[in-house]
This record gives C-alpha cells, structure tokens and sequence, in this order.
C-alpha cells in the first residue's frame, strides 16, 4: 500500500496542520488547514457519490423504458380513464333512449286497450252475439278485442319491467365510476413517477374536469361506497327487503 | 302529493318518476344531488322525498339529516332508495331518521309498498 492510500499518508500532513493552528491560536490557519482537510475528504467521497447516483438514474431509466411509465402516464392511463367515461355515457344513452321508447309506446298501448274496451263495450250493448249469428259480425272479430285488451295490460306490465331494468345504468355506472377514481389516482402517481425518473421538479400533472360523466370527488366518510360487487369488500351486506325492514324498525324503537 | 326524487343519474330518476306516474303521482320534480334538493324543499311544499345515497355535492345521508334539523321540514316523509347495502349505513341512516329504506335493484311492487307504508304510518300519526 502505497503511501497516498494510506490512512497516515492521506491525513496526518492536514491533523498536524490543524493542531498547529490551534497550539498557535492562529484561526487564519486553522481555518485554511480545515479548508484542506474538507477538500481533501471531498475528493474521497464525491467518486462514491457520483457512482450511487449514477446507479440511481440508471435504475429509474430502466424503470421508466421497461415499465412503459411515459406511455402509460401520458397516454395509456388517461385513455383508459377517458374509455370507462365513454362507456358511462354510452349507457346513459342507451338506457335514455329505451326509456324514450317506453314513454312512448305506453299510451300507444293505453289507448289500444281502452278503445278495444270501448267497442266491446258497445257491441255486447247493441247484441254482438245476435249480429255474428246473422253473420253481419264475426264471432271472432269479439275474441280479437277481447284479447286486444288482455294483451294490452300484458304489454303494459312488460313496459313496466322495462322501465325498471333501465336501473341497470345506473348501478353499472356507479361501478365504473369507482373504477374511474381509482384510475385517477394511479394516473397521478404514474405522474409522479415519471416526474422523478426524469428528474423533474414539477410535472404537468392529468387535467381532470368533473362533468356528469366524470366520477365524484373521492369518497368520504357520509357518501357511501356504491353497489356491491360480488367478491369485493367484507362488509356485512343486507340485501332482503324484510331484514332492511326489520333493521330500521329495531333502530327506531330503541 | 307532491314528491322530489334525488339522484346523480338521471336514467334513475326518469324510471322513479315513471313508477309514480304509474302509481298515479304525477307531481314530481327532480333534482340531482342534496345541494340543488334543499333549497327546493326549503321554499316548496313537497310531501315525499325519495333520495338517493351515493351523490357528489352533498349525499343523501347528509340531505336527511339536514332535513331532520329543519323545523319545517322535519317531519318530511324521506324514503332512501340507494345500492348502499352495509348493514351499518342502513343503521346510521336509520339513525338519522329515515322513514324506508330500499336497496336497488327494486321492484315496482316495493316502492309502491314502502310509500303506501310511510304515508299509512305518518296519517296515524
């Protein structure tokens, strides 16, 4: 071991400095043997430094090229966002439109009902049965209306149902919107990420504009947590009508 | 009877009022989170409130409760149709002071019972 790397060779000149100084109450001196010593340690540590954080900003390079994370955080993610907002609004469309139609078709199918009730109201007053037997009247033209107004009523339920299974829009949609504001969130720290590896300070960080399709601001304690998905979460889910009844009842009377 | 029915979409509130109409309410006004429902409930006569949970702005929990603190509205039939089904949010809205509670999906045959049940219980009153 050469003198240079040793422990004495490479410290002891700026020790003997710095007591000299000191024995001499010279603070020129110390200061300037102190100066040295701070150099000389400098020389020795920033090889070490400049080796972690090259390694450093190696790491998060190939972190960012492998993990795609520009791509992703730019692009990928927030299209994913701007995809699952679509398909909230195509559904909402979808289900408007259906309810349109039942809207529409209802007093089509009121209407049909209440006039086929109508004539067979005032056929059997003017003795239907007596004009199908002289044949001026079919029998059958009777059992048509008759069974225009039970089909009626049928179609009527059906229109119904159909209104309610609409609800499906906004069960599924609730879902989605859960899903969106969890996107949100990796979409800024996917921000975040990049900004490091880039070795950014600051970063343009996703605009988010809150419209009807854009889910709510993160949940908090009074606003619920949406529909249950089966498999997810471990609450204690109440889903029969007389348990939710029962359990209101047993609150209110306590 | 006057009915404000509650909720951030705008297909469920379509289908709520389609179910009144075929119960025969036809006075019904919509609005679509707590925010826009208690200035309306504050300067008008509504009878019946069906709310919705899940809302931005202000949710339907918080709509009830701010109900139940307003002498005026206090005694507002608040009927909760919502897809939260914790057994503890159902508590705390009951709690709270609902007056039913219904989770969706719903049948027509539930609504018309849960409103046809309050209305019974606040004419006994």
């Amino acid at each position: 071991m050469s003198q240079a790397e040793t422990l004495d060779g490479r410290y002891r000149s700026h020790v003997t400095d710095l007591a000299s100084a000191l024995d001499g109450n010279d603070e020129a001196a110390f200061r300037a043997a102190f100066e040295r010593l701070r150099a000389q340690l400098n020389v020795e540590m920033n090889p070490e430094l400049k080796r972690i954080t090259s390694d450093a900003l190696s790491a998060l390079r190939r972190f960012r090229e492998q993990a795609r994370l520009e791509v992703l955080a730019d692009q990928e993610v927030p299209d994913a966002r701007r995809r699952l907002a679509h398909v909230v609004k195509l559904t909402e469309e979808a289900a408007h439109r259906t309810l349109d139609l039942v809207d529409q078709s209802t007093p089509l199918v009121d209407r049909m009902a209440l006039e086929a009730a109508q004539l067979l109201e005032e056929w059997g007053l003017h003795g239907s049965r007596q004009l199908a037997v002289s044949s001026m009247w079919p029998e059958r033209a009777n059992e048509s209306l008759e069974r225009a107004v039970r089909d009626a009523e049928h179609v009527r339920r059906y229109l119904s149902q159909m209104l309610l299974a609409q609800g499906y829009q906004d069960l599924s949609g609730q879902i989605i919107q859960a899903v969106i504001r969890l996107v949100m969130e990796l979409e800024a720290v996917l921000g975040k990420l990049v900004s490091l590896a880039n070795g950014e300070e600051t970063r343009r960080m996703p605009v988010l504009k809150l419209d009807a399709t854009q889910p709510m601001p993160m949940e908090e304690g009074s606003r619920g947590s949406g529909p249950q998905v089966p498999g997810v979460g471990n609450s204690q889910i109440v889903s029969d009508q007389d348990d939710i009844d029962a359990l209101i009842a047993s609150v209110a009377n306590q | 009877m006057k009915f404000l029915v509650v909720d951030d979409f705008s297909t469920m509130r379509r289908i709520v009022k389609g179910l009144l109409n075929e119960l025969g309410y036809t006075d019904i006004t919509e609005a679509d989170d707590g925010n826009t429902a208690l200035p309306l409930l504050k300067n008008g006569s509504f009878e019946f409130l069906i709310t919705d949970w899940n809302m931005p702005g202000m949710p339907g929990l918080d709509l009830l409760k701010a109900v139940r603190a307003d002498a005026k509205l206090a005694k507002l039939p608040v009927l909760m149709l919502t897809a939260e089904a914790k057994r503890e949010q159902i508590i705390e809205a009951a709690q709270a002071g609902v007056s039913g509670y219904v989770i969706k999906p719903f049948t027509a045959a539930t609504l018309k019972e849960k409103i046809d049940k309050i209305l019974a219980s606040k004419a006994a009153a």
